[in-house]
């Protein structure tokens, strides 16, 4: 056993736990931001940030 | 511990120059070190085997006379000679020092480039073999690899000698290499004599005979110099095998614990261009528990044709939104029907989904149904350390290899040929 290294790798492994146990990702897919209030009474009005530039344009 | 007995003094009938005879009746040539000339020392009057004329004058690095200690042994430097191998592309040579101990007998050191072994003459014979082509030897159950074959020429001695030295004989030299062990064989006039020698560093053999100042640092990697890599290597792989074992049950403790609590299900339509097609808000849904992960799930009927949905998931008490977009698209075997997203960090509370769902006007009627899962185990941090673990013990395996390889250089059997050029 070489401490180094298993002390390097136990570290490793208890972010590695802590990272699947509180849902981390490294890939986020999300942004934040504050909707309004009456989005549910108005969903059209809702901005999406995905909205309008990401959606797919082509097909075959 | 043996000790050493006080020498013989005599003097040169060259030069006159005294002459100390360290090895009494072991000492069959002595050499003079006023004048370099090699004297046979079984005669009562030291006749002259070989003269000099203005031969340049070396010092040993280990002066002769000096007392070191080995083996808990006592050894005296009485001899030493520089031997020489001249290839077609090179010419080195090395020191050696011959020891002795009045009850012990006689060792030998060698040096090349700062790197120092401790030899004595085997009585046994190793046993010379081949495997898959590589000619090894055998002795004491430990297997040497061959390393090289070269005519070995004695270029320079001093002090005296247990046979009759002379300046210029050649001995066939053969060295196998266990490290730090170095089995030699040296083939004189029909006669094999086999030796074996132990690596040791030039502090080791200072301290042993507790000589001022340092010794020339080692230059290079030595035929039977140990790897300083191997032990590193085998215990990093030995630990890399445990850390991995505890990853891969961290991995299936947490695949079977997580939660995969569904929270929401719920299928919708949609014809592109109508109303159907507008952005709504779905029902709400509750996230209990600790702050984790959240998979949406969106199964839908699209066959060669796509879709794309906005989706936002709004906390509703705190009116925080997470937008994301996804693509499903599928046509004929490429792509899928089905798009699953994982969320990171969504904390517990009442949440809802808005959904903008996009689709080329005119196209086929859209059903799609939504799944969302809460706690959903994912392969993806563990993938990353089982590939970060790897990192230590590769990197120190590369470097163990690359000492390997300059080991084998320079001998017969390069590992590494560099190709040449017309």
């Amino acid at each position: 056993m070489n401490p180094l290294y298993f002390g390097f790798g136990i570290l490793l492994l208890a972010l590695t736990g802590t990272a699947e146990y509180r849902g981390w990702s490294f890939t986020p897919v999300n942004e934040n931001k504050v909707a309004p209030k009456s989005i549910r009474d108005n969903p059209g009005a809702y901005r999406s940030s995905y909205g309008g530039y990401s959606r797919y344009i082509g097909g075959k | 511990m043996a000790t050493v007995a006080t020498p013989k003094a005599l003097a040169c009938p060259n030069c006159g120059g005294p002459i100390e005879i360290r090895g009494y009746a072991h000492t069959l040539s002595v050499v003079c070190p006023g004048c370099l000339t090699v004297l046979d020392a079984t005669n009562p009057q030291l006749a002259i085997l070989q003269m000099f004329q203005g031969q340049q004058r070396i010092l040993p690095g280990i002066p002769l006379g000096s007392r070191g200690t080995f083996e808990a042994t006592v050894w005296e430097v009485i001899g030493f000679q520089i031997r020489e191998v001249t290839t077609e592309d090179a010419r080195y040579g090395w020191s050696e020092y011959l020891l002795f101990n009045p009850y012990k007998g006689f060792r030998y050191l060698s040096e090349y480039n700062g790197h120092w072994n401790y030899i004595r003459v085997l009585s046994a014979l190793p046993e010379k073999t081949m495997d898959r082509g590589n000619k090894l030897a055998r002795y004491q159950g430990k297997t040497f690899a061959h390393f090289d074959h070269a005519p070995a020429r004695t270029t320079y001695v001093l002090g005296e000698f247990p046979w009759q030295v002379v300046v210029g004989e050649t001995a066939e030299v053969d060295d196998y290499v266990a490290p730090p062990l170095m089995l030699s064989s040296e083939t004189m006039a029909g006669e094999i004599t086999w030796s074996l020698g132990e690596y040791y560093t030039g502090q080791q053999i200072w301290r042993a005979f507790k000589l001022p100042g340092y010794p020339s640092p080692a230059m290079g990697v030595f035929a039977n110099q140990p790897s300083p890599m191997a032990a590193k290597v085998r215990s990093l792989w030995t630990t890399w095998l445990w850390l991995t074992i505890l990853l891969a049950a961290m991995f299936f403790y947490f695949t079977a614990s997580a939660a995969r609590q569904e929270v929401f299900r719920d299928s919708y339509t949609m014809t592109p261009g109508t109303a159907s097609a507008a952005p709504f808000v779905t029902k709400d849904f509750t996230l209990t528990g600790r702050t984790s992960n959240l998979e949406i799930d969106t199964s839908t009927n699209i066959n060669n044709d796509w879709v794309y949905f906005n989706f936002a998931l709004i906390n509703q008490d705190t009116g925080q939104a997470r937008d994301f977009g996804r693509e499903v698209s599928r046509y004929q075997d490429e792509g899928s029907s089905r798009d699953r997203v994982v969320l990171p960090r969504v904390p517990p509370g009442k949440y809802y989904l808005r959904i903008e769902p996009e689709k080329t006007a005119g196209s086929a009627f859209l059903y799609y149904e939504i799944v969302i899962r809460r706690d959903v185990p994912r392969l993806g941090w563990f993938l990353l350390a089982f590939f970060v673990l790897f990192i230590p013990p590769v990197f120190a395996s590369l470097r163990a290899f690359a000492f390997e390889n300059a080991r084998w250089r320079d001998s017969d059997h390069p590992r590494v040929t560099s190709g040449g050029s017309d």
